[in-house]
Parts: structure tokens; sequence; C-alpha cells
């Protein structure tokens, strides 16, 4: 019951809610606009940081130019990603996308000499003998730690600052792609969801036009996966699991599905649903051990989404007019 | 040559039982256009059930396996009344069924873990038995999944080819609608599927968990990737493509191995082995091996 009543974890939920949050913004670009399900987007998060993190260890760049250049390799994943295979089908696109995430975890879990492989990013081979990449970002939340405690007193900690900047980026991101949803860019993409020959006779190549989209996912998925590398401090393959991916669909969903402006909602309802799953110390959740109620949050999860789907497919704060066209 | 025979004979091993989940796979996205992302813990769920009563309960293997096949059915058909046949009369899109497929593997997973604990499980064989063939040594245990995986993949290929039920499944995995106007009694059809999907699906787990030795819940999910691989690369929804497509991926995948490849590749690079394989493929042939080129207007 301890952690129930501490601002500090509830610090936590918040700030995982706004890496969720820009995270499933990739993914809501290409739904919400091109109609793409892609179930590899943990993929962008695990290139990003990796990135990051082995251009700062190992080759000792500068911490920004690094979360750069992360972000660029997770843009080249997108195109990597749509290039081979976005000319399929929409199932099989579905099916290659979450290969493409595993077979990004498995290629990191298996490098050893590069990635640190199964031990994480504190394996990653370093000149100076130890593997850290935060050294640098970390000086820079103390410093924002020493601005705002005449605010937040006691909460000004780490957890609290990293938070200021995750949500500020959220925000900015959601501004952009609030923005974006007015370009004829948008407009074309929408087409392309309901119907690939319409937009192609008036000239417009369809493929390039969901390629961008893919792209610019994965570059907003790239920077959630650097914000997530800031807040743990360490890179461990088994954090960047295909059921990451299914989290940020079921954020999408709880916002409703076509709605820019619902994700941070969904983004919030679904830290707090994940979180709080850890405070069900009442029965019937008493009558299992610690071990089986951490496979019951996940089971939770499961049924949550199951729920949904079946009876508010246009999730909690969606319209359902936007969801029966398909 | 002791090396190729060894992968060769790997190779078949594999590709059976891929085949055979593969098959699965497809007859359930052909009729029902389901992909079901929990085919994976339907075959990790057998594989429990059997080790389960075979050797906590101390019932013969047979007996076990039979409950197994029985279980894995009737969780199919039940999720069907539950899930699947709501969602199909409310016509949902592809992302509500991706989503609740997801939603039912991620509890098959769990509440494999939170009954059955989550330590490795083994049946109640000798895996290290081998004798020596061509210069290579082959585990008995290995060639009496092989044998028996062929044989349930003759039946289910002469069931689907002779069948009329088996006739109408590929009727509707075709053209559901033209299926269904020409007086296919289509709730038989789904029902037809769950059954063979959990045969095949239950099998196809046991044999996993005895070829391997040791197993845990993770079994199911980590041959997934290679089985939809398998299912896209015989193109989607063709069940004899599948059975094609997952024959070709087990030899592919224990072949990339032999020294002769770049010195071979290492093992834990085989699901990769397999989907490289697929983007090759789907590169020259975007609609699968079996598949035929959709016709634009």
């Amino acid at each position: 019951m301890n952690a129930f009543v501490q601002p500090g974890f509830w610090i936590f939920v918040l700030l995982m809610a706004g890496i969720y949050c820009i995270f499933a913004l990739g993914l809501q670009v290409q739904y919400g606009l091109g109609g793409i399900l892609n179930f590899g987007h943990v993929a962008m998060m695990a290139l990003s940081s990796y990135t990051m993190a082995i251009l700062v260890i190992t080759y000792n760049w500068n911490l920004y130019l690094a979360c750069f250049a992360g972000v660029v390799m997770a843009g080249l994943g997108g195109a990597f990603l749509g290039l081979t295979t976005l000319r399929l089908r929409g199932d099989y696109f579905s099916i290659v996308s979450i290969a493409f995430s595993e077979i990004v975890r498995y290629i990191i879990h298996n490098s050893d000499h590069l990635t640190g492989g199964a031990q994480g990013s504190l394996n990653i081979p370093s000149t100076r003998g130890f593997a850290s990449y935060t050294d640098q970002f970390n000086k820079v939340l103390i410093n924002i730690q020493g601005k705002i405690k005449p605010i937040f007193g006691s909460f000004a900690s780490r957890d609290m600052a990293l938070l200021l900047i995750v949500w500020l980026s959220a925000i900015i991101l959601l501004i952009c792609m609030s923005f974006i949803q007015r370009t004829s860019w948008a407009r074309v993409l929408r087409a392309t969801r309901e119907d690939d020959d319409v937009p192609a006779s008036l000239g417009k190549n369809v493929f390039l036009f969901r390629l961008s989209a893919v792209i610019l996912g994965s570059v907003v998925g790239g920077i959630a996966g650097i914000y997530w590398a800031l807040e743990f401090s360490i890179l461990d393959p088994a954090d960047f699991q295909t059921i990451v991916t299914f989290f940020a669909w079921m954020v999408i969903i709880l916002g409703g599905a076509t709605r820019v402006k619902g994700v941070p909602l969904g983004a919030l309802f679904f830290g707090f649903l994940y979180a709080g799953t850890r405070f069900f110390q009442f029965p019937p959740f008493t009558w299992f051990d610690s071990v089986q109620r951490a496979y019951l949050r996940i089971m939770i999860i499961g049924f949550v989404l199951i729920f949904l789907m079946l009876k508010r497919p246009q999730g909690i704060f969606g319209k359902r007019a936007e969801m029966v066209l398909e | 040559m002791a090396e190729f025979v060894q992968l060769l004979f790997n190779g078949l091993v594999t590709g059976s039982i891929l085949a055979m989940a593969a098959v699965g796979v497809s007859l359930v996205y052909g009729v029902l256009r389901l992909v079901n992302f929990a085919a994976g813990d339907f075959m990790t769920l057998g594989a429990f059930i059997a080790v389960f009563l075979s050797i906590s309960k101390g019932l013969p293997l047979i007996f076990s396996v039979i409950v197994a096949i029985l279980g894995i059915c009737l969780l199919g058909l039940a999720l069907d009344w539950l899930l699947w046949k709501r969602l199909r009369e409310n016509k949902a899109g592809t992302l509500a069924l991706f989503l609740v497929a997801t939603g039912v593997a991620l509890i098959l997973r769990q509440s494999i873990l939170m009954i059955f604990s989550s330590g490795s499980r083994k049946f109640a064989i000798n895996e290290t038995a081998t004798f020596g063939f061509l210069g290579a040594q082959i585990a008995t245990s290995q060639l009496i999944v092989l044998l028996l995986a062929t044989s349930a993949i003759i039946t289910l290929g002469l069931f689907m080819a002779k069948s009329t039920i088996g006739k109408d499944m590929r009727a509707f995995s075709d053209n559901a609608s033209l299926a269904a106007v020409s007086g296919i009694n289509v709730n038989k059809v789904v029902r037809y599927v769950w059954i063979i999907n959990g045969i095949l699906s239950a099998l196809a787990g046991i044999f996993q968990g005895m070829v391997q030795g040791r197993f845990d819940s993770t079994m199911g999910w980590t041959l997934l990737l290679p089985i939809f691989a398998a299912v896209v690369l015989g193109t989607i929804g063709d069940a004899y493509g599948a059975l094609l497509g997952g024959m070709t991926l087990g030899l592919v995948m224990e072949m990339s191995t032999w020294h002769i490849f770049f010195g071979g590749i290492p093992s834990s690079y085989k699901p990769v082995v397999a989907f490289a394989t697929l983007g090759i493929v789907l590169l020259v042939k975007p609609e699968g091996l079996l598949g035929v080129k959709a016709r634009s207007i």
C-alpha cells in the first residue's frame, strides 16, 4: 500500500504516460491518417535508444548529437520497413512489421560486441571503462531540479524534471500533429485510407504518401525511445518486446483511434490503468501471490483490450462515425 | 556429408512442425479473415496440458495427448462463440480483430504461467537416444515426431482434397460470399476450422516440446514468427501454400547453420533467416509462392 501514497510513484506514472503519449503519437500518424496497421512500432524505440547509447558510450559522441542520430536512425528504420513491405497488402504489412521489430530485438540481443547483448547497455564496449550515457543529461536535470525547487518543493526529483521535459515535448508534438492534420498531405493520406484508386487517378503517388507517413511516425516513435533511454539510464533488449507496441495501440484506441487530441488522454488512462493494477490489494486479487499478480496485470490489459474492441471500438473518447467507415 | 544429412533431417522435423501450425493459422485466416496471434499460445497450452497429465498426473501419454487436442479444439470453439462470432456480426475491422487476438494471446500466456507456474517442462522421453544414419546422429524422438507429423500432414491433405467439408473450406477461402450463396453452411465450416486448428496446433505444440526437450511458456510465441512467415510465404489463406511454406522455411532455417554458408549462421538467428527468406520471396513474388497475381481493373 506504501507506494500508493508516495507522490514519487505517481510522478513516475505520469512520466511514463508522457513517453507512451509520444510513442503512440507516432502510431497515430500512421493509423489515424493513412490507415496503416503497424505492429512493429517498438523497433523504432529500440533503434533510436540503442543508437544513441552506442554513440555516446563507445564513440564518445556529444549526447545531443547522439540523440539526433538516434532519431534519424529510427526514421531510417521506418524507411527500410516501408520500402520493403509497404507495397504488400494490409494484413501482410502488419505481420511483416511485427517480424521487423522482433528481428531488430533479436539482433540487439545477439550482437554482444555492439549492443551489449542480453546484458543490456551496461555491457556496451566503452573506452572510459563504464557504460553510462546519461552523465551529460543528468547535469541538465539537476539544473532543472534546482530551478523548479521553489515551485514543487520536495517533489522536485529527477523524474519530475524529466516529466516536465517529456510532457512539454509531447505538447509540442501534439500541436505539430494537429497542424499536420490540416495540410493537403494529410488529406491525400486520408483518401488513401479509404481507397487507393481515387488518389492515384488524381496523380498522387499513394506509395510515397504512405512511406512518408511511416517515416514520420517512426521519427516520433524514435523520440519516445530517447526519453525512455534517458529515464531508465540503462537499456535491455527485453524492454522492446512486441507487447510495448500493443500498449501504444491501446493508448490510441482508448483515446479514440482517429483523434490526435485523444492520444494524451489515452496515455494517461493507460498509465493509471497499468500502474493502478499494482494496488489490487483486496479480494479476489489477494488470493494470488505477488508473482501471480504480476501475470494478472498483463491479463487485465488483455481483457480491457478485448472488452473495448467488443463494446466500444471507437474508444472512450472517440466518435463511432469515424470508425465504421471501414 | 554427415553434417548435411543431419541438417537436412533437422530441417524436415522443424519444417513439418512449422507446416502443421502454419496450416492451422492459414485455415483460420482463409475462412475467418482472422490473423490468429494466439496460435503460438494454443501450441504452448496443448503441450502444457499433455505434459501436465502425463508427468504430474501419471496418465498414459496417448491419453494425455488426446485430452490436450480436445482441450485446444474446445478452446477454439469457445473463443469463437465468445468473441469472433460477435466481431463478425459487428463487422469489425482488421484492427479490432488484431487487437482482440493479441488480447487473447496475452491472457492465454499469462494463464499458462499462472496455472502451471513459470518453470520449464519436459516429456518423459529420452531425446538423447540416437542412431547412426549416413554418418549423422539422428535422435529417435525426432524420427518418431517426423513420421507422426508427416502422417498428420498427409491425412490433412487428403481430408482437404477429398472430403466435402474440406472442399467447402477451400471454397470459402477462395471467395466467401460466393461460397455462402451456393449454400455452404457457414457455421459448420467455421466449427470445422477451429477443430482442425485445435488438432494441428495441439499436436504441433506437443511435437515441438518433444523435439526441444525442455520447453517453457514462451515456446509458442518464439515459433509464432516463423509460422507467420510460413503462412505469408505460401500465400496467406492457402492451406497447401502454408504446408509448402512451412517445409521450405524449416529446411532453410536449419540449413543456414551449415558451415559452408559464411561459416554457418549462428542458430540464434534462425527466425531472422526465416524472415529474410520471406522478404526475398515477397520482393520477387509479392503474392506468395502459390499466389495468383491479383488482376486490377
